[in-house]
């Protein structure tokens, strides 16, 4: 396999109801992904574009519809693996040049949540099985609740500890220009906030978003000719767990520790804990990022809410987490979303993330999606 | 495998509804719905290539320049046109309907029409009504 780095990204503000057309939101992060890399659409082999379900743009055949920003003419592929795919269309990006077919790819990853009324939720009403579940007619809310509250009986992790993650992670998006949903709370805010579905609150969950992001990936020949600072992508995963969520162990995010792993033998990476300087783990609700702490084995099962009172996680702390301020702090249009926590990692190892940067000096950095059924994980291992 | 028709099996209903949706048209989309109610047509041209587009998005698909909006006062022609016996639900349609594809001397894409008169690829047309589709008279 060929090595890959980074060398341009880009991204579009995060808000609800943007004017925008989707094609021309992924227009706008690719153009300034390619300034960043130095680069004009006619030097691109290859477009990959990433986006979740078609019902969010209220458009079918998405990604041929995405095309038009830059694949058309060209060589184009799409991925999807539901709220997964962020992190999903950098790694497609990967092999693409990994493999040896292309020299210069571009991965765009774009969504817009606001056009379907009254709510984007109504999108998930079609994901449930038609005989056992949609009688019920749950929504994803729902799931994540009974998620969250089965991961706070296994292991006494009280509702406070957990808000602390939506205040760190707002707290952090004060520095991003692209975030949307930046504050300064405190855990009380979050508590007091509306019940939407016990035990989950209103200021637990990310925003409904419109927004895009892309990214430029080239062989080595061709990274170190357009940069001094490269980023090397070091290693990527991706699996399945079980797709029926009531077969799976809900206190824990098994689908990822299987990518991680995946992920980590590829970086050599043997304890994740120590060699790990800063990590984007997939956040749409609070809960989720220690969750996924664990299921990056960063934190032992259970103890990332102990890590996080410490400050671990902190900006300034041994091991920061989402410092872009995550889907709490920054939006959550999906695809795009994912592809923002990769981007975020890159930045923070090309030492360019300006106000976010973190505090420490960081070599090894990882992102993380998660999504589909809540059983499709991806990961993606950087260096600088 | 159950293929008898007549056996009886459990059916459950469902259906897939999102009440409705809310579509932008971009900033330029926006100024080219605002010009059509002052009959005019506007495109786009591309700050880096030059090529003009109809209707106008944001950008260039071919070399990511910004468009430029400018009146298109390029001939409207009849691209290709199709007329239509039966509606979607397959029942006859009292009155075909001619609809055709309108592009404009020297710009790339066009628009849909509903078209009056007796058509042919390449005539032109007079623009009845400026709407999306179209009313289109041959002249």
């Amino acid at each position: 396999m060929r090595k890959v780095g980074i060398i341009g990204a880009g991204l579009t503000l995060f808000r609800r109801r943007m004017l925008e057309t989707p094609q021309e939101l992924a227009y706008i992060a690719a153009s300034r992904a390619l300034d960043e890399a130095g680069l004009e659409l006619k030097d691109i082999d290859c477009v990959v574009i990433g986006s979740a379900p078609d019902a969010f743009d209220g458009i079918h055949m998405k990604g041929e519809y995405l095309a038009k920003a830059g694949g058309e003419r060209k060589m184009t592929s799409r991925v999807y693996v539901g709220g997964a795919t962020g992190v999903m269309t950098a790694i497609s990006a990967w092999y693409h040049v990994a493999s040896g077919l292309c020299e210069k790819v571009l991965a765009i990853a774009e969504e817009k949540m606001s056009p379907a009324r009254p709510h984007p939720q109504s999108v998930f009403k079609y994901i449930w099985d038609p005989i056992t579940e949609k009688p019920l007619n749950p929504n994803l809310i729902w799931i994540f609740a009974m998620e969250m509250h089965r991961y706070m009986a296994k292991y006494g992790i009280k509702k406070e500890d957990i808000a602390l993650v939506s205040v760190k992670n707002k707290r952090n998006a004060m520095n991003n220009p692209y975030a949307q949903a930046a504050a300064n709370i405190t855990v009380d805010d979050v508590l007091n906030s509306e019940v939407l579905v016990w035990p989950v609150n209103r200021l637990d969950v990310s925003p409904v978003s419109d927004g895009a992001a892309a990214m430029v990936l080239a062989t080595e020949d061709i990274v170190r000719r357009y940069t001094d600072t490269p980023v090397w992508i070091e290693g990527v995963g991706w699996t399945l767990d079980n797709t029926s969520w009531p077969g799976r162990e809900l206190a824990y995010p098994r689908y990822l520790e299987n990518a991680a792993r995946m992920a980590y033998k590829m970086a050599k990476i043997e304890r994740p804990d120590k060699e790990i300087d800063v990590v984007e783990p997939y956040d749409p609700f609070d809960y989720k990022e220690l969750h996924h702490l664990e299921g990056l084995m960063i934190a032992k099962k259970g103890e990332a809410p102990k890590l996080l009172k410490e400050g671990v996680f902190d900006i300034d702390g041994d091991i920061p987490s989402s410092p872009s301020g995550g889907l709490l702090g920054v939006g959550n249009p999906i695809a795009a979303a994912g592809l923002m926590k990769t981007i975020s990692i890159y930045w923070q190892l090309k030492g360019t993330a300006g106000k976010m940067q973190v505090k420490k000096p960081v070599h090894t950095g990882v992102a993380q999606a998660w999504g589909d059924l809540m059983q499709a994980a991806t990961v993606i291992v950087m260096r600088n | 495998m159950a293929w008898d028709k007549s056996a009886k099996s459990i059916q459950v209903k469902g259906e897939m509804e999102v009440y409705e949706y809310v579509y932008t048209a971009g900033k330029n989309g926006e100024e080219f719905f605002k010009a059509l109610k002052d009959k005019k047509i506007l495109g786009g041209r591309c700050e880096k290539c030059g090529r003009v587009f109809v209707p106008p998005k944001m950008f260039c698909e071919y070399c990511f320049g910004l468009l430029k909006l400018e009146e298109i006062k390029g001939k409207p022609i009849i691209d290709s046109f199709t007329v239509i016996y039966y509606d979607n639900d397959g029942k006859k349609l009292e009155t075909p309907i001619t609809v055709g594809f309108i592009s404009f001397e020297g710009v790339e894409g066009g628009i849909l029409a509903y078209v009056e008169g007796v058509p042919e690829i390449g005539k032109e047309v007079e623009i009845l009504e400026y709407n999306i589709p179209l009313r289109v008279k041959v002249k």
